[in-house]
C-alpha cells in the first residue's frame, strides 16, 4: 500500500473535539475524568486511552485575540524515534506510513516515551504495555477512513494519497496566507515526513511543537555508536582470554610448577 | 579521623610465615557483593539490550520480573558497597582509592608490558607495590563505571522526575558503563583464574592470604614494604 497522508487543515478545525471522540469510540478507549485547563482545553497530554485531543492557544496581537486550534495525535514519522529506541522491536513501520506498536512484543520500558520528540507515546503502568495512536490502521487497511477523519465535520481533516494530499495542502496554504501570512506546513520534512501533516495558522512554537524535530542525538549516539562498539569491544575480550589460555597452553605455562605458587623470583 | 582510625584498629601482622595478608574481610565482602550483584544485573539487564536475549528472561520467570530483581540486585551493589567505605573496617577501602589513584610512571611500565604477559609471554617492568599497574586501571574501570552506571541507572528508574532531556541521555551512559565494564571484567576473570602466572592472587580475594612467593614475585615492592614495617614493629614491641 503507497504511502498514506492525513491532512490536518487546522484553519477549518472548529475545535468541537468529535475527533476525540470518535478515536475513543473506534479503538475502545474509556472515557477519563478530565477537567477545564484553559477556557476550551481539558487534556494537555496524552495518555494510554487519549490518542488524540484538542489544544487551544489564545494569542494576542494589536489588541485582537487569534485563536489557534490543533487536533494533537501521533504524528507517524517516516523516521520514527520511538521505533528506534524500542528495546524489544515491538514498533514498526507500515509501507503506508503508519507507525505501530505490537503490544504482544512490548515490556514497557518506556524508551519510546522518552524520545519521542512529540511526548506521544505512554506507557499502562499496570500491563507493562505502551500505547499510542494507531492512525486507525485497522480502518484504513480495509479501505475505511480513520475514525478522526470520518467525523470530522468542518473538513478539517482529509486523507488520501501522500502526493495528493501534498498538492492539496500547498493549494490549500496559498489561500490561508492571504489572511494568515505566517501559517505554514508542519510535517513535510520535519522527522523525514510525517503521515499526519498539518496546516498551521503560524509558527509551529505557538502551537507548543517543536520547530526542528528531531531523533535525539543521543539516541543515535546510543544505537549506532555505543551498542555496535560495546559489542565489539566484549567479544574482543572475550576473544582475548580465549587466544590467551591457547597461548598459555601452547607456551607449556600450565605445567610450569614455578607458575603454581605464584611465579618465579 | 585517619589516625584515630589507625590506632584503634590495630593492624594485623600482615606477613604470617609463607604467607602475606593482601585484603582484609571487609574488603573481600565488597569485592564478592559487587561482583555477585554485577553478574546479576549484567543478566538481567540482557533482556533490554537485545531481543534475542528475551528468551531467556524465562530463568527469572519473565522479563518483567528480572526488572524487579534488577533492581534489588542495583541497591546491593550501591549500598552495600557503599556503606563498606564507612563502617566495619574501612580504612582500606580508603588505602585501595589512594593506591588506584596515584599512577605512577612505574605502573605506566606495567601497563606497557602487560599485553605480553596477558598471553603468557614475560614483559619486563619495575617492582610493583600492592597494585600493579593493570589493577589500578581495572579498579578505576570499576570506579568510574559505578559511578556512571549507577548515576543513569536513578535517572533511568525515576525517569518521571526528571527531564526527558536527562533520561535521553541515561540510556547510553548505562550500556557504556555496562560495555567497559563486563570487558573489563571478562579479562579480570581470566586474569584471576585462567591465567597461569596471576591466578595465584585468587586466594587472597578468598581468604585474604597471598603466597610470599607470590608477592614477592609480582609485587616486590609492597612485599619489602611490609617487611621493614614488620620488623620495625617488632622492634618497638620488644
Amino acid at each position: 500500500m503507497a504511502r498514506k497522508t492525513v491532512l490536518i487543515d487546522t484553519s477549518l478545525c472548529t475545535g468541537c473535539k468529535a475527533c476525540s471522540v470518535a478515536c475513543k469510540e473506534w479503538n475502545e478507549l474509556s472515557a477519563e475524568k478530565t477537567q477545564l485547563l484553559t477556557s476550551y482545553q481539558t487534556q494537555n497530554a496524552f495518555t494510554t486511552k487519549t490518542w488524540t485531543y484538542m489544544t487551544f492557544v489564545e494569542k494576542y496581537e494589536d489588541q485582537k485575540m487569534n485563536w489557534f486550534m490543533r487536533k494533537a495525535q501521533c504524528f507517524h514519522c517516516a523516521d520514527p524515534a520511538c521505533m528506534k529506541a524500542c528495546s524489544s522491536n515491538a514498533i514498526t513501520k507500515t509501507e503506508s506510513g503508519y507507525v505501530v506498536i505490537d503490544q504482544e512484543k512490548c515490556i514497557g520500558c518506556g524508551y519510546c516515551v522518552e524520545n519521542c520528540p512529540f511526548g506521544v507515546p505512554k506507557v499502562d503502568q499496570v500491563k507493562k504495555k505502551s500505547y499510542k495512536c494507531t492512525g486507525c490502521i485497522d480502518r484504513v487497511e480495509n479501505n475505511l477512513l480513520p475514525a478522526c477523519v470520518n467525523t470530522c465535520q468542518p473538513g478539517a481533516l482529509s486523507f488520501g494519497e501522500r502526493d495528493a494530499m501534498l498538492t492539496q495542502a500547498k493549494k490549500r496554504l496559498a489561500e490561508v496566507q492571504k489572511t494568515h501570512p505566517k501559517a505554514q506546513l508542519y510535517g513535510e520534512k520535519e522527522m523525514g515526513g510525517t503521515t499526519y501533516l498539518y496546516l498551521l495558522l503560524d509558527s509551529p512554537e505557538v502551537y507548543d511543537l517543536p520547530v526542528n524535530p528531531t531523533v535525539p542525538l543521543s539516541l543515535t549516539l546510543w544505537k549506532d555508536v555505543i551498542r555496535p562498539v560495546g559489542t565489539v569491544a566484549v567479544g574482543g575480550a572475550a576473544a582475548a582470554v580465549v587466544l590467551g589460555v591457547f597461548a598459555n597452553l601452547f607456551r607449556g605455562n600450565y605445567s610450569n610448577s614455578d607458575n603454581k605458587e605464584g611465579g618465579k623470583d | 579521623m585517619a589516625l584515630k582510625m589507625e590506632t584503634r584498629n590495630q593492624m594485623p601482622k600482615r606477613i604470617v610465615e609463607d604467607k602475606v595478608l593482601r585484603f582484609s574481610a571487609g574488603e573481600r565482602l565488597s569485592h564478592w557483593v559487587h561482583a555477585i550483584s554485577f553478574f546479576v544485573l549484567l543478566f538481567t539487564g540482557l533482556g533490554v539490550l537485545s531481543t534475542s536475549f528475551q528468551p531467556a528472561m524465562a530463568i527469572f520467570g519473565g522479563i518483567q520480573v528480572a526488572q524487579l530483581i534488577h533492581r534489588i540486585a542495583a541497591i546491593f551493589f550501591v549500598v552495600v558497597v557503599g556503606l563498606m567505605f564507612f563502617v566495619g573496617n574501612p580504612r582500606y577501602h580508603w588505602r585501595w582509592l589512594k593506591f588506584v589513584f596515584s599512577f605512577k610512571k612505574s605502573d605506566w611500565q606495567h601497563v606497557c608490558a602487560f599485553p605480553k604477559e596477558f598471553f603468557g609471554g614475560h614483559g619486563n617492568y619495575p617492582e610493583q607495590e600492592k597494585y600493579n599497574g593493570g589493577e589500578k586501571i581495572n579498579s578505576l574501570i570499576t570506579i568510574f563505571g559505578t559511578i556512571f552506571i549507577t548515576l543513569s541507572g536513578v535517572v533511568m528508574w525515576f525517569a518521571s522526575s526528571f527531564p526527558p532531556a536527562l533520561v535521553r541521555w541515561a540510556y547510553p551512559v548505562h550500556d557504556l558503563s555496562m560495555f567497559i565494564m563486563t570487558a573489563a571484567a571478562i579479562g579480570h576473570i581470566y586474569l584471576g583464574l585462567l591465567h597461569p602466572d596471576s591466578r595465584a592472587a585468587m586466594s587472597g580475594m578468598i581468604n585474604g592470604y597471598v603466597s610470599t612467593k607470590f608477592a614477592r614475585a609480582h609485587h616486590r615492592e609492597w612485599y619489602e614494604r611490609l617487611k621493614k614495617e614488620q620488623s620495625m614493629n617488632e622492634q618497638k614491641n620488644v
